[in-house]
């Protein structure tokens, strides 16, 4: 395993110059900063966003707001904000009806949403402090799975786009210092999530005490709910159609480089909060990893359909989740069948050096099985990699072609097995079923490659085995086993 | 001071020396604000504040020019937080910030009238350079108003640290000399903003944001 270098990880300067800038068009970033307009496309497209209430374009509409058609919960938004700037969320009113409450349990009063549409109106939250339209829209609830995280507010998921690709993902939880908004710079914690099973890895928060912004301090636990709960291996509920919904989204927009805002409602499912044409590189910090060797991987590919850019998005960036695992247990996750390097002995890699082939492993889909104890290997298997003698002077021996009880063929290797067997190869002998028949075979010492550790093992030679390695249990202890996925 | 024929013969043609090292110190600001931003990462209010203000400092001296901007940001966070309760609209809360600011800065003068402050020669800093630093009050509240105080405060040192580099540069004789009679370096300038325009890699701030990165496993 290699560690993330710098050159890996994607700085503003290279994600304006070379991912904005050419992938994303002015007319597709227009439609992005403007959230009606978006809401206008994404509904064509049949994806969900969360319902317009009302928009106030002038000061006059604002005079004229039937305040009592309004729910007692809902959103107020600047239809072209930054950064969830001028965003104020309300759950309800008072029990007077006077007033609308807000997360952190403060009220406004009816006079104190007008001024602050006014001020939404005046462009003091905009892009280039531009006129702008409030927007009043429904207020999406939760869905419980994601609520027992957060503190109050929305979370959302955030899905970064780049060529039809699902490149990096993160889920953003509110706290109490975030005041419920799912804004990293005001404190929410950001959940990295592996890309091909919804699965979240690390989380970090922006540290309240450092001096310098963006400064992350890693996590384990939220932080300010009664009870605190692990925030990592957490699986996003639909996560296929949340990829799916991304991708729609990038091709409805037209931005090549996109960052979708999703949340999931409690009762409408997955709904598009936004669409961001500049999404923010926090993301790799929640991921520990950088986006610039994804985006790189990610460039140039011919994605035929958006089922296509899933799959290429699973295999080419999947697997944070096993990372993290070990991070945290300190323990590899092994996939069921792994692929695994499988040392040539010796004297056949000299053979083959002479012969000019560059030969001294292969690597086998090997099975692991944690219901054997000792790891078995094909004899096919052993000949190619340099134990014909071994297997050729176990053939040769006689020896009672089964046993009837374990215990007999137990008493045979104690008693005979050291007489008879006689080779540099074969370490010893062990009794193993084959075909409901108790066989005694050879034991060889080999070295594989497992994961990056390098080990030498010992190998029943046996034919009745699926595949032509088999590791037991006496060599897997400090792995996990992944048993959703054949190999990476 | 000598000149360059070149120099001279703009001299000569409607320019004035005091014009030409304002303008060469315009380029060489905006030039400063720019490597800030792209190699360092170092936000600042755009890039007129930084060059207003170090021009402002130039007239008023670092010192003077330093306690003039504490004061405004200060009566700038004081008078925003104060009316923050009360309910109005963002430009009065503005107009009503430099009146505040006025009064600031009149009863600072008469302050340090009665008290020296070792600060005794303010009476002699242009007003226009005073009124220079005060728009950072502006700068300053409506970043305050959409952003943490946090944020603002970072926002506001960082500019005022370009400032004092910029100040700095822009008063040193050698300098000034060198450019007025080697013009040819705006062009320098110009495209040494090119290539920093082009410049894809990491910002010094960025390998301070991502450095939990690099210690972590990777599987590329």
């Amino acid at each position: 395993m290699l560690r993330t270098r710098f050159k890996d990880i994607l700085g503003l300067n290279r994600r304006n110059q070379e991912y904005i800038r050419p992938y994303n068009p002015p007319s597709a970033k227009r439609i992005a900063d403007n959230k009606i307009l978006t809401k206008r496309i994404l509904r064509k497209e049949g994806i969900k966003t969360p319902e317009v209430y009302k928009l106030i374009r002038t000061k006059k509409q604002l005079e004229f707001l039937d305040w009592d058609s309004l729910p007692k919960s809902f959103v107020i938004k600047p239809n072209k904000g930054t950064g969830g700037n001028g965003i104020i969320i309300f759950y309800g009113k008072t029990k007077s009806g006077d007033a609308w409450i807000r997360p952190n349990g403060q009220t406004m009063s009816q006079r104190d949403i007008v001024l602050h549409i006014e001020n939404i109106l005046e462009g003091r939250f905009s892009m280039g402090s531009k006129k702008d339209i409030a927007i009043l829209e429904e207020r999406v609830k939760t869905d419980p799975l994601l609520k027992q995280y957060s503190y109050k507010g929305v979370p959302d998921i955030r899905i970064i786009c780049f060529n039809k690709i699902p490149i990096m993902a993160m889920t953003r939880l509110p706290t109490k210092r975030s005041n419920g908004t799912a804004n990293l710079h005001s404190g929410a914690i950001c959940t990295g999530i592996d890309i091909a099973t919804g699965i979240t890895t690390y989380s970090m928060h922006m540290s309240p005490t450092a001096i310098m912004s963006d400064t992350y301090e890693l996590l384990d636990k939220t932080i300010d709910l009664k009870q605190n709960k692990i925030l990592s291996g957490i699986q996003i509920p639909d996560w296929n159609n949340l990829l799916e919904i991304a991708l729609k989204c990038q091709k409805a927009i037209g931005l090549g480089y996109i960052g979708v805002d999703i949340a999931l409602d409690r009762d409408k499912g997955p709904v598009v909060f936004e669409v961001n044409a500049r999404p923010g590189l926090g993301i790799q910090v929640a991921n520990q990893t950088g986006l610039r060797w994804r985006l790189e991987k990610a460039r140039g590919l011919d994605v035929k359909s958006i089922k296509h850019g899933i799959r290429l998005g699973k295999n080419l960036f999947g697997g944070e989740i096993e990372e993290s695992i070990e991070s945290i247990s300190g323990r590899k996750v092994l996939n069921i069948v792994e692929r695994v390097s499988v040392y040539h002995k010796p004297a056949v890699s000299m053979r083959k050096r002479k012969q000019k082939i560059k030969v001294d492993k292969e690597i086998i889909n090997t099975f692991m099985d944690t219901g054997v104890l000792t790891s078995r290997m094909t004899s096919s298997l052993a000949n190619r990699i340099g134990f014909t003698d071994a297997t050729k002077y176990f053939k040769s021996i006689e020896m009672p072609s089964n046993f009837s009880t374990l215990k007999d063929a137990q008493d045979y290797i104690d008693t005979q097995g050291k007489e008879i067997v006689k080779h540099e190869d074969i370490l010893r002998l062990a009794k193993v079923v084959e075909d409901g028949k108790i066989n005694i075979r050879p034991v060889i010492r080999i070295t594989v490659k497992m994961l990056g550790d390098v080990k030498d093992i010992e190998v029943v030679i046996t034919n009745d085995i699926i595949y032509p390695l088999v590791i037991g249990r006496s060599e897997l202890s400090g792995y996990l086993i992944d048993t959703t996925k054949t190999f990476k | 001071m000598e000149y360059s024929p070149f120099t001279t013969w703009l001299l000569n043609h409607g320019l004035s020396s005091q014009t030409l090292e304002l303008l060469i110190a315009i380029a060489i600001l905006a030039t400063i604000v720019s490597f800030a931003r792209y190699l360092f990462g170092t936000k600042s209010y755009g890039v007129y504040a930084p060059i207003i203000l170090a021009i402002a400092y130039s007239y008023t001296g670092l010192k003077y020019g330093l306690v003039i901007t504490a004061v405004v940001i200060a009566t700038s966070l004081l008078s925003y937080s104060m009316l923050k309760k009360i309910r109005m609209h963002y430009i009065t809360r503005i107009a009503i910030n430099y009146c505040i600011l006025t009064i600031s800065l009149i009863l600072f003068f008469v302050l340090i009238n009665r008290f020296v402050l070792t600060l005794d020669n303010l009476q002699n800093i242009p007003p226009l350079a005073m009124i220079s630093i005060a728009a950072l009050g502006d700068f300053f509240t409506k970043q305050y108003v959409k952003k943490s105080l946090k944020a603002s405060m970072l926002i506001v040192f960082s500019t005022i640290a370009i400032s004092t580099i910029g100040w700095y540069v822009i008063t040193r004789d050698v300098i000034s000399t060198y450019f007025s009679n080697n013009l040819w370096i705006i062009p320098v300038l110009i495209l040494a903003n090119i290539a920093v325009g082009q410049f894809k890699g990491l910002r010094v701030k960025d390998f301070f944001r991502f450095r939990s990165i690099t210690g972590s496993k990777e599987n590329a």
